[in-house]
């Protein structure tokens, strides 16, 4: 019974959207924020001290059934439930989002109440969303978290609603994961067939089981699922726009939620992946080309939310690296990491960025450091878990482990181990770019400002799990149910090198000005090798085009085709009609397949009509008709109204009679 | 008796309802909504005194014997989904018509007519009378749309009455030949779907029954009076056509095909999900066209009916209980973003969504309304929608894939959609014509309210709908099993 608590995880973030959604209370600020926060933060309350008694073997497996569906022969049983997975993932997730939830309190703190409680709102059924997926026992409360984050990540991404900016990315972060999605539900759908249920502890072990050509179709579709959501190479595009939303969305979709959500679904489906080799291979490669193309792509960026957006994405390249090559726990390892460091330096570019020239570019954080020392520190420890600093970070076991694992694995995961290393060495570069930057003495001399206590201490309690961290990484990897790696020492020599050097180029490239100035220029590589502008050439604008062409016409050629009905006599004029009432209304457009249904009628109507246009046994009574009209007209004639006439015809009717009455006579 | 009381209540109620407005004012209102409302206390009565068996109610008297005609009701979980949606519809077209003054005796007359027009059409199984109630609903919905409807009202309206009269003589003309060559002559259903027609009969005569249904539905290519009466029509017009007419589209394919031509269903199931699989893109494409809200509202309309055809055609349990789910998912979402629209067009003169925008900061309790059932109308999962949607796309996985692919990509489009429609209206900085645009007032918010709260409700609890909707599912697979190969 004690498993139903798990129900009560989801339940306060989703009870505070209802709350503030539709706000039957007409909450004032005050009010409003303490909802928010109480919400944000109670899920961390009840799952901290489940995770932990599982994850200490006090507490074993639990599943709390929530109902079940029957359709025919088939059950569709909704559960949610605590796995290690889903203990660690959950754990991480509602600790994250709450310190996220407590920093927004004070990022947003100049937002009109109307707005502040959408944000909230829907802050919180994000929240709701990816716990109810972590916690999901079953593949239908998966996908409905899955997408429960996609419909809010949406409306945060355009929280900036009279901004068509705004909204253009968030429409396209929707439409691009809802390709994914598609795809996803495919795979959950033929995978539920297949295994005839949605538990997803049988699910999994009957998907792994499955020797068709299924298997490997259900695992790709799985892929393109995860590989969308986590904005990866080649469904990236959405996630750097996507900083049109405030910070606090940034640290919330790109750390433990929403962006990781791929990794979090190929962990828990990883047995199906080691299943079809084939789909394994590619997720590795998927991943460590990601984890290229994002970290060279940040390398050029000169805004730091688009930077950190390219470093996400590379990020989760790792994930999928470890995922692919067979890993899945120490992906889980680096997904706990990566939540860490990356939510944290987020919230902390905010307050740089708040305490700096304003707007989020690079350049403006010059000077930074000493007006925001605390945040700087914080950010720095950040950019050093991500770099990979050796030893004292924790992003450095964690990927060192991935990489480890991947050198271990076959001839494959030595080539993805060498790309992936380029990748690491790049990603000290770009990750103390802002760090440098920040170090380097304003333009113009201003005081510290204040660092407000909400917004720093999330980041203090973050950055010191950041760092110490690694400690946790073995352990937590051991937990996960998987063998940390032991590779060889020069391995682990080249993987702390390509650290080092990665942060001496860094540092040149900050403060050497040559080489500024061609990152500078680099434009190719900083718009993501220009993906967005090939996608807009070959899909947006050919759909845009076909849907003009289907939709863009008013129908005149219903009239073309039809014809307008000759002289507009008789029934023609019908015919006449029934054009004008099948022509869209003024100003609507019609479609070519509507009208052509309409068109056929009308030929029908105007090859019935026209035999009979004009009507034949109308013209014979007509004729006869006119025959008796033209005999009263010639009787007219008689009728001159001359008295010599008259007398005449009087005449000649006397000799008439006169004559019959003669003839009657004669014998 | 409850069955009766279906036809009879809303069908006189609407001669009471023309009386009444002459003793004051709006009583015509309140003795419509009286009417309806009397309609589902019955329907309710007859739903918790009803049997187990395969109905819950049923009812039988002669009406004409030499000919065979009988009045022959009955009401399983389907019909009695279909007729709560029925009178409710109904009431919530008069509570959100109250601005209605021209001839507003007449038009709560016609609302009651539609509706009970409607229930004749879910409760028959007299074919003849069947024919004869969807031929007698063209008639209210007709003037619903010719004198109340805006711009161009009386060529939609000869538009919708010609579509709908035409595909009606399919319909007339093959229950006029199964009665005629029954021996001894019967209209009854049950006793038809006993006779055995050949395969090239029965085909025929379900592409008469199908062509009226598709029409009604609507599938492309007979789809083109739809837009046009979704344009013009009122408010509450739109409401019925989108709630009910197209439903009764709906129900009469996933009730008589199977149940009469289970062969000639078996034969075209094919070409039926063929079809509904284009109807499912080519609405949503068209969608994604559209400026004009309503419009674009009706073409998703399109695609999501052609999701029941998809469904019909499937001929198994998962899409056929989708196809169910998703026209009564489809009765509330289509039917509340109707009313919204046509809220907004009462308050600012236009549909146009180059001219809409920014009603976020105007009036949020719109926005919020427009943003639920924007999720339902993208099939958000927790939506009754997306249960529909996932239900008929399992199906197709086990008939053909390449179907469920196809049904699949109408996930996307319909995100293309939806961001567009809830883009050109709440988004933006408020334009002119949204500048002083009061709230929903009360009359507004409760209907929204309950068409939510199904919608959600059926979506988060499917098998509430899924259950009741169960005895008609299996009734309409089990002669189709029977043939299938």
């Amino acid at each position: 019974m004690l498993a139903y608590l798990l129900l009560l995880v989801p339940t306060p973030p989703l009870a505070g959207f209802v709350l503030l959604a539709l706000d039957p209370y007409r909450l004032d600020r005050r009010a409003v924020r303490a909802a928010a926060i109480v919400a944000g933060c109670a899920p961390l309350a009840v799952i901290a001290p489940m995770a932990i008694a599982h994850l200490t073997g006090l507490w074993g497996d639990q599943i709390a059934p929530i109902f079940t569906l029957y359709v025919g022969s088939y059950e569709v049983a909704l559960a949610v439930g605590l796995d290690t997975l889903s203990a660690v993932t959950a754990l991480t997730v509602a600790f994250v989002s709450a310190c996220v939830m407590i920093y927004a309190l004070d990022y947003m703190s100049g937002a009109r109440n109307a707005d502040l409680r959408r944000f909230f709102a829907l802050m919180n059924l994000f929240q709701a969303g990816m716990l109810s997926m972590v916690l999901a026992a079953d593949s239908i409360t998966f996908f409905l978290g899955w997408e429960l984050m996609g419909l809010c990540s949406f409306f945060l991404i355009s929280y900036n609603m009279t901004s068509p900016r705004a909204f253009a990315a968030g429409q396209k972060a929707f439409v691009i994961t809802r390709i994914a999605d598609a795809a996803l539900l495919a795979g959950l759908l033929l995978l539920f067939l297949e295994a005839g249920s949605v538990r997803l502890s049988e699910l999994i072990p009957a998907g792994a089981a499955i020797d068709t050509a299924r298997g490997p179709l259900i695992a790709a579709l799985l892929l393109i699922g995860a590989m969308g959501k986590s904005a990866q190479f080649p469904f990236h595009t959405w996630l750097p726009t996507a900083m049109a939303g405030p910070t606090p969305v940034s640290a919330l979709l790109h750390s433990a939620t929403m962006v990781a959500a791929g990794a979090v679904l190929l962990a828990r489906f990883a047995p199906v992946m080691a299943a079809n080799d084939g789909v394994a291979a590619a997720t590795a490669i998927a991943g460590v080309v990601t984890a290229l193309f994002g970290a060279a792509s940040a390398v050029a960026q000169t805004d730091v939310k688009r930077l950190l957006a390219y470093s996400s994405i590379s990020q989760i390249g790792y994930m999928l690296i470890a995922v692919g090559v067979g890993a899945p726990a120490v992906a889980m390892a680096h997904f706990v990491v990566h939540a860490l460091f990356k939510s944290l330096l987020f919230m902390a570019s905010g307050v740089l960025s708040h305490a700096g020239a304003g707007g989020t570019s690079i350049a403006a954080l010059r000077g930074t450091a000493r007006r925001a020392p605390i945040a700087f520190a914080s950010f720095a420890a950040g950019a050093a878990s991500l770099a990979g600093l050796p030893l004292v970070t924790a992003g450095w076991w964690s990927k060192e482990a991935i990489l480890a694992s991947a050198f271990e694995a076959s001839w494959l995961g030595l080539a993805v181990w060498a790309v992936g290393l380029t990748a690491a060495a790049l990603t000290a570069v770009y990750a103390f770019r802002p760090v440098f930057t920040a170090l380097r003495a304003p333009e113009t001399e201003t005081p510290r400002g204040r660092e407000s206590w909400l917004a720093v201490g999330p980041l203090v309690v973050l950055a010191v799990l950041a760092l110490a961290g690694g400690l946790g990484v073995k352990p937590l990897t051991e937990l996960l149910g998987g063998h940390p790696p032991h590779p060889a020492l020069w391995v682990e020599l080249a993987g702390a090198s390509a650290a080092l050097l990665g942060i001496a180029g860094s540092a040149a490239l900050t403060f050497v000005p040559a080489l500024a100035d061609r990152v500078a220029r680099a434009r190719r590589l900083r718009a993501g090798l220009q993906m967005d502008a090939r996608y807009y050439a070959l899909l947006v604008r050919p759909y845009r085009r076909l849907v003009r062409r289907l939709s863009g016409g008013r129908g005149e050629w219903v009239e073309r085709v039809v014809g307008r009905g000759r002289g507009a006599q008789g029934l023609e004029r019908e015919l006449e009609g029934a054009v004008r009432h099948a022509r869209q209304p003024e100003g609507a457009s019609s479609d070519p397949v509507g009208q052509a249904t309409v068109v056929l009628g009308l030929w029908i109507w105007r090859a019935l009509l026209l035999p009979f246009s004009p009507d034949r046994m109308d013209m014979a009574w007509m004729w006869g008709a006119r025959g008796i009209g033209r005999a009263a007209e010639r009787a007219r004639r008689l009728q001159t109204g001359r008295v010599r006439d008259y007398a005449l015809a009087l005449a000649f009717g006397l000799a008439a009679l006169l004559l019959i009455g003669w003839g009657m006579t004669w014998r | 008796m409850a069955l009766i009381a279906q036809l009879l209540l809303p069908f006189f109620g609407g001669f009471a309802a023309l009386l009444a407005a002459r003793t004051g004012r709006d009583r015509e209102r309140w003795v419509a909504i009286a009417a309806m409302g009397a309609t589902l206390v019955a329907l309710l009565a007859g739903v918790v005194f009803g049997d187990d068996g395969r109905w819950l109610a049923f009812y039988r008297a002669d009406w004409a014997p030499s000919f065979g005609i009988q009045v022959l009701l009955a009401m399983d979980g389907l019909t009695a989904a279909m007729l709560a949606i029925s009178s409710g519809l109904g009431i919530i077209s008069v509570f959100i018509s109250w601005h209605v003054t021209h001839r507003s005796a007449l038009f709560h007359a016609a609302i009651c007519w539609t509706v009970a027009a409607a229930n004749g059409v879910f409760l028959s199984f007299d074919l003849l009378i069947f024919a004869f109630f969807w031929e007698l609903m063209i008639v209210p919905a007709f003037l619903l749309i010719a004198l109340w409807g805006h711009g161009d009202r009386e060529a939609a309206a000869i538009k919708f009455l010609v579509f709908n009269a035409v595909a009606g003589l399919g319909l007339l003309a093959a229950v006029f030949w199964m009665g005629a060559t029954s021996d001894p002559v019967t209209f009854d259903a049950f006793v038809l779907a006993e006779s055995d027609y050949s395969k090239t009969a029965q085909i025929l005569l379900l592409l008469g029954f199908a062509l009226a249904f598709m029409v009604k539905l609507p599938v492309p290519p007979f789809h083109a009076w739809l837009p046009d009466a979704h344009t013009q029509a009122p408010t509450a017009g739109s409401i019925l056509l989108a709630g009910l007419l197209l439903k009764t589209g709906a129900y009469g394919l996933f009730r008589f095909p199977p149940m009469l031509f289970p062969e000639g269903l078996t034969a075209l199931a094919g070409w039926g999900m063929a079809l509904g699989a284009f109807g499912v893109v080519y609405g949503g494409i068209l969608a994604c066209g559209q400026t004009d809200a309503k419009r674009l509202v009706a073409y998703t309309s399109v695609a999501h009916m052609s999701i029941v055809l998809m469904g019909v055609c499937g001929g198994v349990h998962f899409a056929l209980v989708g196809a169910g789910v998703e026209m009564i998912a489809h009765a509330f979402s289509s039917s509340a973003l109707f009313l919204l629209i046509g809220a907004l067009q009462h308050r600012t003169g236009t549909r146009d969504l180059r001219e809409l925008g920014g009603l976020q900061k105007t009036a949020p309790a719109f926005a919020t309304s427009f943003a639920l059932f924007f999720a339902a109308a993208l099939a958000m999962p927790g939506t009754a929608n997306f249960l529909g949607e996932a239900l008929v796309i399992t199906g197709m996985f086990q008939v053909n894939w390449i179907f469920a692919a196809i049904a699949l990509v109408s996930l996307v489009v319909s995100v293309v959609y939806a961001t567009r429609l809830i883009g050109g209206i709440a988004f933006g900085a408020p334009k002119p014509a949204v500048q002083n645009v009061p709230d929903l007032h009360r009359y507004e918010l409760w209907p929204i309210a309950i068409l939510g709260l199904c919608a959600l409700v059926f979506g988060l609890f499917p098998q509430l709908l899924i259950g009741w909707l169960w005895t008609a599912v299996e009734a309409a697979l089990e002669p189709l099993i029977v043939v299938q190969p």
